[in-house]
């Protein structure tokens, strides 16, 4: 605060009290005591709606549920303007004395708006490239993958076909030219993701007025001339059409064959095969695929590479660090002709395993039966493993490579990209399957590990997509990408054949769907209806839920990991939720310390207690200072009526007050909590822990044992028929209960929170984890940070929230000083079991 | 008396304006609020909205963001700017911060979200007109 600033406040003072009357009439003070109260149940209404919609958009960013860029947008806004509320009615509480706030606010909804509003730069550039032109500086407008494949070229001794990319500002053109984008719009905000029907209506809609709009004329011309280019050095050649898109290969979002690829494309095709790509970023794997794993449609920016087709003899994947989990080798699956089989599992492949150091060993390999003499031999083996260190080198991550070898024999990279992070967690089979008559299939290939279990759903097409229920096994021949959808509802999937380099594997591993493949007669054996538990770990299929299988741990994966809308929310919440300010009595509990909007409404919850307790002492006004409450526990308590809490013959010329004579429904359920069983007395503490507490004690300021008050604090309650808050200082703990019992769901909850102690940080802790333990056994939602916790439950029914309250009623006082026996681990364990046991028996005989 | 009983009484006191040029939520609306008895009009857009005020004293207004013409801000500083009493609540499809607080900075008692659960809205409105009779005991905004 500058000079200035002081001068004009001291001012403002000065004008205040001198035309304030000095003491306002008892109308008057009335008034304003029911302004303020007014505001501050408005202010508990917007405290407990921005609590709840941020503990929504904590829950969304752990649980890995679909987010959508209106969940987290609708969510900052409640936050944002309830907050907005909160400050506004403490400042009307407190006459604008905590305008300071408004400065941290504005800054904060700012930042907010900034990252919720965060877009892509529209794409300026060449229409279309030669693959020559290309490296990775080029991502932006190719897509990550063209930008690497003509990197990989430009790596000496590697070799990839001619071709060329369309660009982002030529598909941008393309869909701007035909007005696609607010089209595309209008039926995406129309479509019930959760209908599968629904679903593939509306894509094949958006797929037909992509395929029909017409290709811009200038683009058109030099798609034509770029292809006769490539026709003058190989006349008669064909081309693949493939999808490259921006932020497809992210690392942790395989995209895996979710995009079509048109092969074998002439001139008289090739427009109809660009459109047919564009198209495919709409098919309904690609959209549930994107919901699944955060990303907006109009993020991904469609790209196109057009590549000479090499006539392949045998292609396949190559993964320079092997997805069986062994870091000294890696993997090659090939299979004869091009590499489409692989991918989309529909053939059978062949599996090497070769040390990755040079001269690169073969380990182990397993040819496919139809097999009559191998597809690779040695020598093509170790030239591919040094092409896949080579480019592993290069590109400093382990790599997932596509490749070809033609008639001739020269080796073609067709796609080098990282492996995803799902990928390298592959299983490795532990326990041998138990030899018993549940035993309905055993063999294949894993995967994805774990177990699953459910109804068994065979699909054949997409009309038996439709009826796949929720939670079913998805039995299928070929492991399709067109299944995609259904891995989110699945407990698990079974394919007759497929490897682990197919892209329904490695979806699997995204989204940690337990998967076995290659396991023959699979859809014979298995049939609607039947309930089966699937052993993907260890290969094997069981009639019924076979729980030795069930339980055994298995990684969940969370889809959302590392996609663009999960960092949104990850940055957005960083300005919303950390909590900075958790101690009232530290200096640092100042407007101006609010880094996060939870700190602010942290801080304002705790000045509007303080500021109804300050409104009695500052006017003297004598309906709201506080009376003595009655007691038989050696504590002082206090309570204060915020109106209606007292029953209408209490003598208010009285200064103390009895139980019986309190309204206020929440009070007397935590009062029923404090007395329903008799406290034994503060646990007796070993000489070291009263060492170590008595030292502690010296260390910190107001908690002298010989200072007598720091134990006999008043602790004060704040009471309306429906709404109760206790500040409480017991001994050397500090525990805060509010409870608001409305009519209105938002009007209903409970908040606690504790914090402190006098013994040694090690012992306070285990203290906040036996209160969460008993907590949480009473369907509380907990949030712990060091040795302080808040407690939440809220939209209960009152009869609910009442049995909670005694809960807390019971743990305020029996918790007293525990801290100081909690020196043993383990501690907490036996007195969670008794806490449990006498509370249960405490309100099962109310 | 409880809050409940106030708040119900506080809406039958009230005239309600629902400015919205959605019909199918306009109708189900008006269904709801006149079974509970509650005095409402209706209209398409700000500037049916501002004329319906002028002619009769309109205690809650329940407006919808995005219309045709005039936007929900501008039509919500009109509003208040004029008749500084009336509590406003602002019904929106298209959430965003940036909307919201200038939406409250400009006045307006609440910021909603459709789809919003009628039950949810209504408890509003009685928040709001309780909010309305205050202002005109009190006679301050």
């Amino acid at each position: 605060m500058t000079l200035l600033d002081r001068l004009l406040t001291l001012l403002r003072r000065l004008r205040r009290s001198a035309t304030a009357p000095p003491s306002p009439g008892p109308e008057e003070l009335h008034r304003q005591f029911i302004a303020r109260s007014r505001s501050f149940r408005d202010l508990l209404t917007a405290n407990a709606n921005t609590l709840a919609a941020m503990a929504e958009l904590e829950t969304a960013l752990r649980d890995g549920r679909t987010l959508s860029m209106t969940f987290i947008r609708a969510r900052c806004t409640l936050v944002t303007v309830n907050v907005f509320k909160i400050i506004h009615h403490l400042n009307r509480m407190a006459d604008g004395r905590y305008s300071e706030l408004e400065r941290a606010f504005s800054r904060l909804h700012r930042q907010i708006e900034t990252i919720l509003d965060g877009r892509r730069k529209p794409a300026t550039g060449a229409l279309i490239l030669d693959l020559r032109q290309v490296g990775r500086a080029q991502a932006d407008l190719t897509g990550e993958k063209m930008a690497n494949l003509g990197e990989a070229g430009s790596i000496e001794g590697i070799r990839v076909p001619p071709g060329f990319v369309l660009t982002t500002a030529a598909t941008g053109l393309f869909f701007q030219r035909n007005q696609l984008y607010p089209r595309i719009n209008h039926i995406i905000q129309q479509m019930d993701i959760a209908d599968l029907e629904d679903l593939h209506g509306k894509s094949g809609a958006i797929q037909e007025l992509i395929r029909a709009a017409p290709m811009p004329p200038e683009l058109e011309t030099l798609l034509l001339d770029h292809f006769d280019r490539l026709a003058e050095a190989r006349p008669g050649c064909r081309v693949a059409v493939r999808s490259s898109a921006l932020g497809e290969d992210l690392g942790q979002a395989s995209f895996a064959g979710l995009y079509h690829t048109e092969l074998d494309v002439g001139r008289d095709t090739l427009l109809d095969a660009c459109k047919a790509v564009l198209a495919s970023k709409y098919t309904p794997r690609a959209i549930s695929y994107r919901l699944a794993k955060g990303f907006r449609h109009e993020e991904i920016e469609m790209c196109i590479g057009v590549l000479t087709m090499v006539e392949a003899t045998v292609s396949g994947i190559c993964y320079t660090r092997s997805i069986g989990g062994r870091n000294d080798t890696l993997d090659l699956f090939c299979a004869p002709g091009t590499a489409k089989g692989i991918v989309d599992g529909t053939r059978a492949t062949g599996h090497l395993l070769l040390e990755r150091a040079p001269p690169h060993r073969i380990v182990r390999r397993l040819e496919a039966e139809e097999a009559i003499a191998p597809w690779l031999i040695d020598a093509e083996a170790t030239t591919l493993a040094e092409t896949g260190m080579r480019l592993e080198h290069h590109f400093g991550a382990p790599q997932d490579i596509e490749w070809s070898i033609d008639r001739d024999g020269r080796l073609y990279v067709l796609q080098s990209r990282p492996i995803t992070a799902a990928a390298l967690h592959a299983p490795v089979a532990a326990h041998p399957p138990p030899a018993d008559d549940r035993l309905v299939l055993h063999g294949g290939v894993t995967g994805c590990g774990g177990a699953g279990c459910g109804a068994v759903c065979v699909v054949h097409g997409p009309e038996d997509m439709l009826r796949f229920p929720r939670r079913a096994v998805l039995v299928v021949r070929h492991p399709l990408p067109e299944w995609a959808p259904l891995l989110k509802r699945a407990a698990a999937l079974v394919a007759e054949t497929g490897s682990e380099a197919g892209h329904l594997a490695t979806l699997s591993r995204e989204f940690g769907l337990p998967a076995l493949l290659a396991l023959d007669r699979a859809t014979e054996l298995l049939a609607d209806g039947d309930m089966v538990t699937v052993d993907a770990t260890n290969r094997a299929v069981y009639r019924g839920r076979v729980e030795e299988a069930l339980r055994r741990p298995v990684e969940r994966t969370n889809p959302m990991d590392g996609s663009p809308l999960q960092r949104t929310l990850i940055e957005v919440l960083q300005l919303i939720s950390p909590l900075n300010l958790t101690d009232p009595a530290s200096p640092d509990f100042q407007a101006g310390r609010c880094r996060t909007l939870h700190d602010i409404t942290r801080f304002c919850h705790e000045k509007s207690v303080i500021e109804m307790f300050e409104f009695g002492r500052r006017f003297r006004f004598a309906k709201g200072t506080a009376k003595r409450l009655r007691d038989t526990l050696p504590i002082e308590w206090w309570v204060v009526d915020l109106g209606g809490a007292f029953v209408p013959h209490y003598d208010l010329s009285r200064t103390d007050i009895d139980i019986a004579d309190i309204a206020c429904r929440p009070l007397q359920a935590i009062w029923a909590g404090m007395h329903g069983v008799p406290w034994e007395g503060p646990p007796v503490a070993g000489l070291r822990t009263m060492v170590a507490f008595l030292f502690h004690s010296a260390l910190r300021d107001g908690l002298d044992p010989a200072r007598t008050s720091a134990l006999r604090e008043k602790n004060y309650f704040l009471l309306s028929q429906k709404y109760c808050n206790l500040s409480a200082r017991l001994g050397y703990h500090y525990a805060m209960i509010e409870a608001m019992l409305g009519d209105r769901p938002g009007d209903r909850y409970i908040t606690f929170r504790f914090k402190g102690g006098a013994a040694g940080e090690s012992q306070r802790v285990r203290r906040i984890e036996l209160l969460a333990a008993v907590l949480d056994h009473f369907g509380y939602r907990i949030d712990r940070l060091g040795d302080a916790l808040t407690a939440r439950v809220e939209r209960e029914s009152e009869q609910v929230l009442l049995d909670r309250l005694k809960v807390l009623g019971y743990l305020v006082i029996h918790t007293r000083q525990l801290d100081l026996v909690m020196a043993e681990a383990g501690a907490e364990r036996s007195y969670r079991d008794t806490f449990i046991q006498e509370i249960e028996d405490m309100l099962n005989h109310e | 008396m409880s809050d409940q009983t106030l708040q119900l009484e506080a809406v039958l006191k009230i005239h309600l304006l629902l400015v919205d040029d959605e019909s199918e939520f306009k109708e189900v609306m008006q269904r709801h609020l006149s079974r509970m008895g509650i005095r409402l009009s209706v209209s398409e857009c700000c500037l049916d909205a501002l004329e319906l005020l002028e002619a009769q004293p309109i205690d809650v207004v329940i407006m919808d963001m995005n219309m045709p013409g005039m936007d929900g801000i501008q039509c919500l500083r009109k509003v208040k700017e004029r008749w500084p009493r009336t509590e406003v609540i602002i019904l929106t499809g298209h959430a965003s911060v940036k909307s919201g607080i200038e939406g409250m900075e400009s006045g307006a008692f609440d910021y909603c979200l459709k789809p919003i659960d009628i039950q949810e809205l209504i408890e509003k409105i009685e928040l709001a007109a309780q909010k309305a009779l205050i202002n005109q005991e009190d006679d301050i905004p």
